[in-house]
């Protein structure tokens, strides 16, 4: 049971949420290559080490955030609201502490 | 064994209290445990063991060893040491057969040359055939208490707790752990298993420590702490991630999230390896004295004392002064390694001494009646020649402790063995861990009290409270902790080479041979020594028997004992009963608020989802026939409502539907469909368009939630400009009026013109009902004019009645899902999820009308793109059963070819007698090629025959629509 820091509500136990998968940004169907589009579908990075990834605090106040979490160790680096730059990845980047 | 005239903590000797064991009418006081009674009362032999079926007595009296398991009632497995006395109880002994007395699987011990280790797995694979004759045998004579399928379920539950610091275990360094965090403002939590605190206090015997009085001090502020909280009789689980620990209470699980953990979990004894070292009367000193001290009862007439440190000395000194004669004192260690103060003073009292003696072999048919005792020698020798027969009927063990290092561990914490201690003691700890007292291997009091206050202060400290311990009083911690006495024997047993059975693992009957065996055919790693031996793998999970193995396996293969390895430790770390795991029976339902009418008119209701709906109310063709011939009214407010508001809602709408949106004007409604991008049909119903910003969006009844989870997910990663969405699913009622009737009722009840001009098909209006605010939607899945009513749940049985009660001229009837089920299917309507699966795509559906590719981007385009070039590989049509067929079940196959090869080629998903027509009709999957020809046939696989069908395209009923549109 995961502590996570819900940006509206604060920590809560983590089975008031709902696992999103990991960050997978939709790329534009009409533009986009054939490997890039069953990337986005299909394929996952099953990452060991720290990931981008969709929490839903679903049993809460139902906000939908992004979380940096370590697979390994459970350790959540950080959790915040999607932007439109968390798509291009150009949001700050954390290191993680172990 | 007897009670003593006076003495016992916890028992109340004025109220008395009877209780049965096998049958036997005993007595007990107030506050006894089963085994403190039992033992009162004289019975030495309380169980059998688990392979041999050997007598077992009371052995820790700490509910660590497997020997005191009963079976109370229908419980299994319970810890009589632990467990309390109740009036009434009815304890019996569990593995025994016919009778604990005279147990004939008891027999087995004269087989046990044939046991070996590995037994199982080198004896029962050959023949295979043989296996279930076996297992029978073997399910009867091995394994525990008796699980009763019948029993009925108790009551379980969670508890979700948050606190700064938990102190796991109440004793001195515990106590005062607990009262350093708590006296700095931190909340604590002080956890232990027993009913009071005090660890070993509650029954060591020595009062003369000035030290005692402190500890009693401490213990009574910590109740006028606010901030601090004791949880008695709880046993401590397991550690998670991100820290938090399950325990379990009173069938309660605890979840309890904390800052930081105090361990200060205590030692285990342990017993010795000699040669009948099970015998009902061999008991570990701490059990003799809990006995004493929280009972008032000594276990023995005469005792030997088996000891390696000055606590046997104590308990020896105690038994005296308890009126037992001890009949000498053993103790591995030379005289000037004794401290105690006991020597001089049993000495003078006549007690026989032997220094650098050991015990053998205990001596008994059923129980002990005395043991031989031998000079130790080098290493694990004796000197034969220095035999010794002791009588005696009590035969304690002292010679050392066993950190309780599993929470430890499980926390993250690492263990390296102290040759010097002879025990395994904490050495890396991460930052929210700290170990104390005996688990850290300090035994003296004064140590526990500053080692307990030290971590206090300092997880209560890290944690933003009160100021950092400061260094003077962790040098005079170091200081006394280098003070402490090695208080565990090194030795692990006389070699092997006498013939009685001698027990490393009680609770697997696990003997020395058997794991110098297991050894000697090359498991010599713990790891593989455990699984292939089962050692350490029974209820006490390696607490009595883990340290003797490791010893063992590195004396036998010459490794040390770090060399040599441990296991691993994982939870639970305590046993837990899997009601408390399972927690409280937790099946919520949603109710309509029309929920009671269906009952009192006879509703008989069916899950649909997590909704409890009306399936029909006593006739559903009569029901079907009065919606196609006069009116009916069906209760629909399970189908899912959101509210859309904001200028962005038919940018949304485009979408996550795959048809289009931006022209449906106000007052007009439209039936969508959404997929996910790999072109899957996730949902459908009705969108309406009911004010200049504000959209009413319906969801099939069991995507309510999870199609308002899925539009929030890409209404907050970029799609939600200009959005706001709401789900009003049980905000709203809502119950469909159908039928060619439909406006007759309706008529005398509401002002809005409901002529087909001025409120035509698929259009929506609001306005009042039979004087509820109502919002009505033309829209018809039965195939008949029908109006959809939705209005304020509060409002919905006043609606429905009065809808009833204006219906009842016209014949008038509720319908339930089945006659619902039915009238779509007579059109040809699909269900999702029901018709469609998780491979579904809307052309594959039919649905093909829907899908609009000239659109910018919607969900699933991509995919439906491709589709639509290539067309579909299977179509889901409609069928017809020729006159006299026999009706096909929903997911029976559809086959093609030969008796000689038959394949597969489709199911049914839908298939009703159609009540209306009078033919059997229904959906199904076929490949296109057959699929797209109408009329085509094709045979349904029925219990061994084939069923030729049809191929239908369209609506079964009324194909033009027209109905719908009068």
């Amino acid at each position: 049971m995961l502590l996570l820091n819900c940006p509206n509500c604060g920590p809560r136990n983590v089975s008031e949420f709902r696992f999103g998968n990991e960050y997978n940004p939709r790329p534009d169907p009409a533009t986009t290559t054939e490997d890039a589009w069953v990337d986005y579908l299909h394929l996952r990075n099953n990452k060991l080490g720290v990931q981008k990834e969709w929490w839903h605090h679903g049993t809460g106040c139902g906000l939908w955030f992004l979380a940096e979490r370590h697979t390994k160790t459970g350790e959540v680096l950080r959790t915040y609201l999607w932007r439109p730059d968390s798509d291009s990845g150009t949001e700050p980047e954390v290191e993680a502490k172990r | 064994m007897r009670r003593l005239p006076e003495g016992g903590t916890r028992i109340d000797r004025s109220s008395d209290l009877q209780f049965s064991f096998d049958g036997r009418k005993l007595n007990a006081h107030k506050g006894d445990t089963i085994g403190s009674a039992l033992a009162a009362a004289g019975v030495r032999v309380v169980s059998r063991s688990f392979k041999y079926h050997r007598p077992r007595g009371l052995l820790c009296c700490s509910g660590h060893c497997p020997n005191c398991l009963v079976q109370i009632g229908d419980e299994p497995n319970v810890r009589s040491c632990m467990r309390p006395v109740e009036e009434g109880m009815q304890v019996s002994s569990q593995n025994v057969w016919p009778s604990l007395r005279f147990d004939l699987l008891s027999l087995s011990r004269f087989a046990s040359r044939f046991m070996p280790a590995g037994f199982y797995y080198k004896t029962f694979i050959r023949p295979k055939w043989l296996w279930p004759f076996y297992e029978h045998v073997l399910r009867n004579a091995a394994g525990l208490g008796l699980v009763d399928p019948k029993t009925p379920r108790g009551r379980y539950d969670k508890r979700y707790l948050h606190t700064d610091v938990v102190v796991a275990g109440g004793g001195p360094a515990g106590i005062s752990a607990a009262h350093a965090a708590g006296a700095r403002g931190a909340s604590v939590l002080l956890v232990d298993e027993n009913a009071e605190l005090g660890g070993h206090l509650r029954f060591t015997s020595s009062t003369s420590d000035p030290k005692r009085a402190v500890v009693q001090r401490l213990r009574s502020e910590l109740d006028q702490m606010q901030n601090v909280h004791v949880l008695a009789n709880t046993s401590i689980l397991g550690w998670y991630r991100h820290n938090w620990l399950a325990a379990e209470t009173d069938n309660r699980l605890l979840k309890i999230r904390m800052g930081s953990l105090v361990a200060a979990t205590g030692a285990f004894e342990r017993p010795l390896q000699f040669d009948n070292n099970d015998l009902p009367g061999v008991m570990l000193g701490g059990a003799v004295l809990r006995l004493r001290h929280q009972f008032g009862v000594v276990a023995g007439t005469r005792a030997l004392v088996v000891t390696a440190n000055d606590d046997g000395w104590e308990v020896a000194a105690d038994l005296r002064a308890a009126g037992v004669e001890v009949a000498a004192i053993v103790d591995e260690r030379t005289a000037s390694a004794c401290a105690s103060p006991h020597t001089v003073s049993l000495a003078d009292e006549g007690v026989p001494i032997y220094f650098q003696h050991t015990v053998l072999k205990a001596i008994g048919a059923g129980e002990v009646t005395a043991a031989m005792i031998a000079q130790v020698a080098k290493g694990d020798e004796v000197d034969k020649t220095t035999c010794k027969r002791i009588n005696c009927d009590l035969l304690v063990i002292s010679v050392g402790w066993t950190p309780d290092t599993d929470l430890t561990h499980l926390a993250g914490g690492k263990t390296r063995y102290e040759s010097d201690r002879a025990e395994m003691l904490p050495t890396e700890l991460p930052a929210h861990l700290h170990v104390v007292g005996r688990a850290a291997g300090t035994h003296g009091l004064e140590a526990q009290l500053l080692e307990g206050a030290i971590a206090g202060q300092t997880a209560a400290h890290g944690l933003g409270f009160g100021a950092r311990t400061d260094a003077g009083r962790v040098a005079e911690l170091r200081q006394l902790k280098s003070q402490e006495s090695k208080r565990s024997s090194s030795r692990v047993s006389v070699p092997a080479g006498m013939a009685k059975k001698r027990f490393v693992c009680l609770c697997e009957d696990v003997t020395e041979e058997d794991i110098l065996s297991t050894i000697a055919e090359g498991y010599d790693s713990m790891q593989l020594l455990k699984r292939y031996s089962t050692v350490s793998m029974g209820p006490c999970q390696g607490k009595m028997c883990s340290m003797a193995a490791i010893q063992i396996c590195a004396r036998e293969t010459g490794r040390s004992i770090p060399d040599t390895g441990t296991t691993t430790s994982r939870p639970p770390a305590a046993p837990v009963s899997l009601g408390a795991l399972a927690g409280q029976e937790m099946e919520p339902v949603q109710l309509s608020p029309l929920h009671a009418w269906h009952l009192m008119n006879g509703g008989k209701t069916m899950v649909a989802g997590r909704w409890i709906r009306a399936e029909h109310y006593g006739d559903p063709v009569a029901e079907i026939k009065a919606v196609r011939e006069a009116v009916g009214l069906i209760d629909v407010s399970s189908l899912g409502k959101l509210r859309l508001t904001g200028s962005g809602v038919p940018d949304l709408l485009q979408r996550v539907y795959i048809n289009k949106w931006r022209k449906l004007g106000v007052g007009q409604s439209r039936y969508g469909v959404m997929c996910n991008d790999e072109g899957i049909v996730l949902d459908d119903g009705v969108c309406a368009h009911v004010g200049e910003d504000e959209w009413y969006m319906s969801t099939t009844s069991s995507g309510a939630t999870g199609m308002y989870d899925w539009m929030q997910w890409w209404i907050q990663s970029g799609w939600g400009e200009g959005v706001h969405l709401t789900n009003v699913t049980e905000a709203f009622a809502a119950m469909n009026l159908a039928g060619p009737r439909t406006r007759e009722v309706l008529r005398d009840l509401t002002d809005i013109d409901l002529s087909g001009d001025a409120f035509p098909y698929m259009a929506t209006r609001n306005g009042e009902v039979a004087g509820v605010p109502c919002r009505l939607l033309r829209i018809g899945f039965t195939g008949e004019l029908s109006y959809e009513l939705h209005c304020p749940s509060g409002y919905a049985v006043s609606l429905w009645e009065a809808l009833i009660a204006a219906g009842q001229a016209h014949g008038i009837k509720a319908f339930g899902v089945e006659a619902q089920r039915v009238l779509r299917l007579e059109k040809g309507h699909i269900i999702v999820g029901h018709d469609t699966d998780g491979l579904t795509d809307p052309i594959m559906a039919n649905m093909e009308w829907a899908v609009k590719l000239d659109k910018t981007d919607f969900l699933g385009i991509r995919h439906l793109s491709r589709v639509a070039e290539h067309g579909p590989r299977d179509r889901l049509v409609g069928f017809k059963v020729p006159a006299g067929g026999a009706k096909p079940e929903e997911g029976m196959q559809i086959v093609a070819g030969d008796d000689e090869q038959t394949e597969v080629i489709g199911w049914v998903t839908s298939c009703r007698m159609s009540p209306t027509l009078g033919e059997i009709i229904g959906l199904c999957w076929l490949p296109s090629e057959l699929g797209d020809r109408a009329g085509a046939e094709f045979k349904i696989h029925i219990d061994g025959r084939s069923q030729p069908a049809r191929v239908w395209h369209g609506a079964f009923y009324d194909p033009e629509g027209t109905r719908l549109r009068i």
